[in-house]
């Protein structure tokens, strides 16, 4: 498939790959396939923004290319690098050969000439490591390109990736100009620890994926612990709602709520007392105090509506 | 849709969204592809192309409900015609103060058209940043609220006298309508000027959309802050501390690549016929910074200690080995508070459960002695030392040979203080004493201050 038909047609090709989000969600990410718009996914951590750009992939059935940001990442990491081990192994291999070709030089100068027009044999792409955005520019099919966390990395970088994100095409100097066959569909995300560039955010479609409403994270729970009890999901669903309402260090996000849901089953416990809050409290709030602070709360949170 | 778009746009531009004609021409393309008559895809639309920031959403939120829905309000009977009445109406108000910028924008959002308004108030909004400082910081911007106010008040009483005017004239089916239309855009302006817009907290609390010109609050003395500003200063200091964090992590990335192993290269090369095919780095572990930090809370520096206990939180949450005290009359160490709650929570407890007396007179030798008997052995030519306050230890004994000790054993001592250089060798200030005792000491009134300060620190 190389795109989707509608909204509705979207969402649902989503869901079919276990990916359930709202119509909002859909929309934004059918015209950004629709108009290869890149697509700026910005959240708290674990609602889905990694999770989105794979279902988006899966369910176009294209591959993903992801691009891991990390401060201090740079081109060398994201695009390409030559393989000096590579190049330097080669050469003594063909030794022999290259005291052949220098052999007859009069000079050092000469040498020197003779084996610069021989340069391209060293300069070739046998030599040289494609990183996740030039495979993404130089695949022969459109891919999904992720660029995760994006504001994890430095703003030069972010600098050099609106280059990128504009014309879809590098220059690698010994090699000339790669442009891109068909343009990917990037996908990037971000936590917010810092805020992108304007000049970034105007390139992109911009999308906010909030916690869940209830319904939706209910429905999420049903495709992803599907022996999970009906009445109890509900409940827990609710409860977790509730843990989102207090004052956290760390609000316990989707990836919390499935954990908790296994955990549910793995104890086989079948309702939500305060006892069981209190007993499974390590799996939904990473920070002592907030457990400290749920556990408080346990008669409340655990509470059948 | 076309023209729709382009007005809404007008719109949001005059309340102050960014919005590029770039982004204008991408919706206007995207506009076709979606099911025009689902207001979610409408909306999603618009937003996605338009806000691109959780504050910028919040914003979008509110003037697309203006738009689309207060405005666009149905008027209920259209059998009933009351399009002349209100125009009529609408001249009044505009009469009522012909060359006032209020009563014009004030007729044109009774038209239908809230783009003048929009502006008015985001002027009013922008003005009271730079407003007069001090206690009532606010006031500036309330005050030019009120000739709004005022406006709006005179709008609703053009419309009851015109209405008791005219009752033999209109039908009394109509006048209600005209009644309810005029009164429900009435109370859309007032909303959109008397409730504030709300700032986006996000997941992490603290973490929203930096102030788009924290430039502007950096030379402000910190006792003269309005609480959004104050709430912005806090964004502002807990960004500084990331930056640094991140900074010395990339040091730290940098370093531990390491100068070149000439002696392990070479090993290595002797499997490649001599060449170095493999270069070796030399790796060396990176440096954990230690940070000791003694804050004042006494009176005479609050206003800036509450900033400084937001930068102690920052700094607590980025590195792994800070401690952290704050002293009135006596040190009471802070570090667990800090690590086990969010931030207003935590200061909130420094200031209610810790044992500090509050009311007593600041002791900056006792605080200097119990830290010796607690604390002296932490300290290490690792540890980095910042003490935080005015040196006002009202005549008592300044104990200056402990800050003495204390800068032979630590990495670096530093003092940072939020009274006015002016005022430092002035009545009961120890600063004289302290000084020369001290690797460093800096001012520290404003964000600019503060911010150049954690830029510089080197942990
Ligand atoms: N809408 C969703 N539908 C199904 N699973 C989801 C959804 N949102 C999140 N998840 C689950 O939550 C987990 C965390 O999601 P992830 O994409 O890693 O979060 P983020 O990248 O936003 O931090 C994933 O394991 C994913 O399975
Ligand atoms: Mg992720």
């Amino acid at each position: 498939m190389n795109g989707f038909d509608s909204v509705e047609d979207t969402r649902r090709a989503l869901e079919a790959v276990g990916y359930i989000c709202t119509p909002q969600v859909a929309t934004v990410v059918f015209l950004a396939a629709a108009t290869d718009k890149p697509l700026l996914v910005e959240g708290p951590a674990g609602v889905g923004k990694t999770e989105l750009a794979k279902a988006v992939a899966q369910s176009l059935g294209r591959p993903m290319i992801r691009l891991q940001c990390y401060e201090g990442l740079d081109e060398a990491k994201a695009l390409y690098e030559w393989e000096y081990a590579k190049q330097l192994l080669y050469t003594q291999i063909v030794k022999e050969k290259v005291r052949e070709l220098i052999g007859a030089a009069a000079s050092l100068s000469e040498a020197v000439e003779r084996i610069a027009v021989e340069e391209s044999a060293f300069f070739s792409e046998r030599f040289m490591l494609a990183r996740p955005l030039l495979k993404a520019i130089t695949a022969p099919d459109p891919v999904v390109l992720l660029i995760d966390e994006v504001d994890k990395s430095d703003p030069e970088f972010e600098a050099f990736l609106l280059e990128l994100l504009s014309d879809f095409q590098v220059t690698i100097p010994e090699l000339g100009t790669r442009r891109a066959a068909s343009i990917p569909l990037v996908v990037l995300t971000s936590n917010s620890f810092r805020d992108m560039s304007d000049a970034l955010k105007r390139r992109c479609l911009h999308l906010y994926i909030d916690y869940p409403p209830p319904e939706q994270e209910l429905a999420i729970v049903r495709s992803k612990v599907p022996g999970l009890a009906e009445a109890l999901a509900r409940h827990m669903v609710a409860a977790m709602e509730r843990i989102r309402g207090l004052e956290l260090k760390k609000k316990p996000s989707i990836s919390e709520t499935l954990d908790w849901a296994r955990a549910l089953i793995a104890l086989q416990l079948d309702t939500l007392s305060p006892e069981v809050v209190e007993a499974t409290l390590g799996v939904i709030c990473k920070h002592r105090e907030d457990a400290r602070q749920v556990a408080q709360q346990s008669a409340k949170v655990a509470a059948s509506s | 849709m076309v023209p729709l778009i382009l007005d809404f746009v007008a719109c949001a531009r005059a309340a102050g969204l960014r919005v590029s004609t770039g982004e204008v021409l991408d919706c206007l393309g995207q506009a076709g592809r979606i099911d025009p008559l689902d207001e979610s895809q409408f909306f999603s639309l618009l937003r996605a192309n338009m806000a691109k920031s959780r504050l910028e959403q919040e914003r979008f939120d509110r003037i697309y409900h203006l738009y689309f829905h207060e405005l666009q309000r149905e008027i209920e009977d259209p059998s009933v015609s009351i399009a002349a009445q209100t125009e009529e109406i609408d001249a009044q108000v505009r009469a009522m103060a012909p060359r006032d910028p209020i009563a014009g924008a004030i007729a044109d959002f009774l038209g239908g058209d809230p783009t003048a308004y929009l502006h008015l108030l985001r002027q009013i909004d922008g003005e009271g940043d730079s407003g007069r400082r001090g206690p009532g910081a606010n006031l500036g911007s309330l005050v030019r609220r009120l000739p709004v106010l005022t406006a709006l008040d005179q709008a609703r009483t053009i419309l009851a006298d015109y209405l008791a005017a005219h009752r033999r004239q209109i039908h009394w089916e109509a006048r209600r309508q005209i009644d309810r239309h005029i009164r429900q855009r009435l109370d859309s302006a007032r909303r959109l000027l008397t409730e504030p817009e709300r700032h986006a907290v996000s997941a992490q609390g603290i973490r929203r959309k930096p102030p788009e010109n924290p430039d502007r609050l950096g030379e402000r003395t910190f006792s003269g802050l309005s609480p959004a500003e104050v709430d912005q200063m806090r964004q502002v200091v807990a960004r500084l501390v990331r930056k640094l964090k991140d900074a010395v992590g990339l040091r730290h990335a940098a370093r531990s690549r390491g100068l070149l192993d000439v002696k392990k290269t070479l090993r290595r090369a002797a499997r490649y016929q001599g060449v170095p095919l493999e270069l070796r780095h030399r790796r060396r572990p990176p440096r954990k910074a230690r940070l000791m930090v003694l804050c004042d809370l006494s009176g005479s520096v609050w206003s800036a200690a509450r900033f400084m206990l937001n930068m102690i939180y920052a700094f607590q949450d980025c590195f792994d080995r800070v401690r952290s005290f704050v002293f009135v009359a006596g040190l009471v160490e802070v570090t667990g508070l800090f690590d086990h709650h969010d931030i207003d929570r935590a200061i909130a407890k420094v200031l209610t459960e810790t044992d500090l007396e509050y009311g007593a007179a600041t002791d900056y030798g006792l605080t200097l002695r119990q830290f010796r008997s607690a604390c002296m052995d932490a300290v290490n030519r690792k540890t980095t030392v910042i003490v935080i306050g005015d040196g006002r230890s009202n005549y008592g004994n300044p104990e200056e040979g402990i800050v003495a000790e204390i800068r032979d054993r630590c990495r670096r001592l530093i003092w940072l203080n939020p009274e006015s250089e002016a005022f430092w060798y002035t009545g009961d200030s120890e600063m004289r004493t302290y000084m020369p005792l001290c690797n460093e000491v800096r001012p520290c009134q404003n964000l600019n201050q503060l911010s150049d300060f954690i830029r510089d620190l080197v942990l």
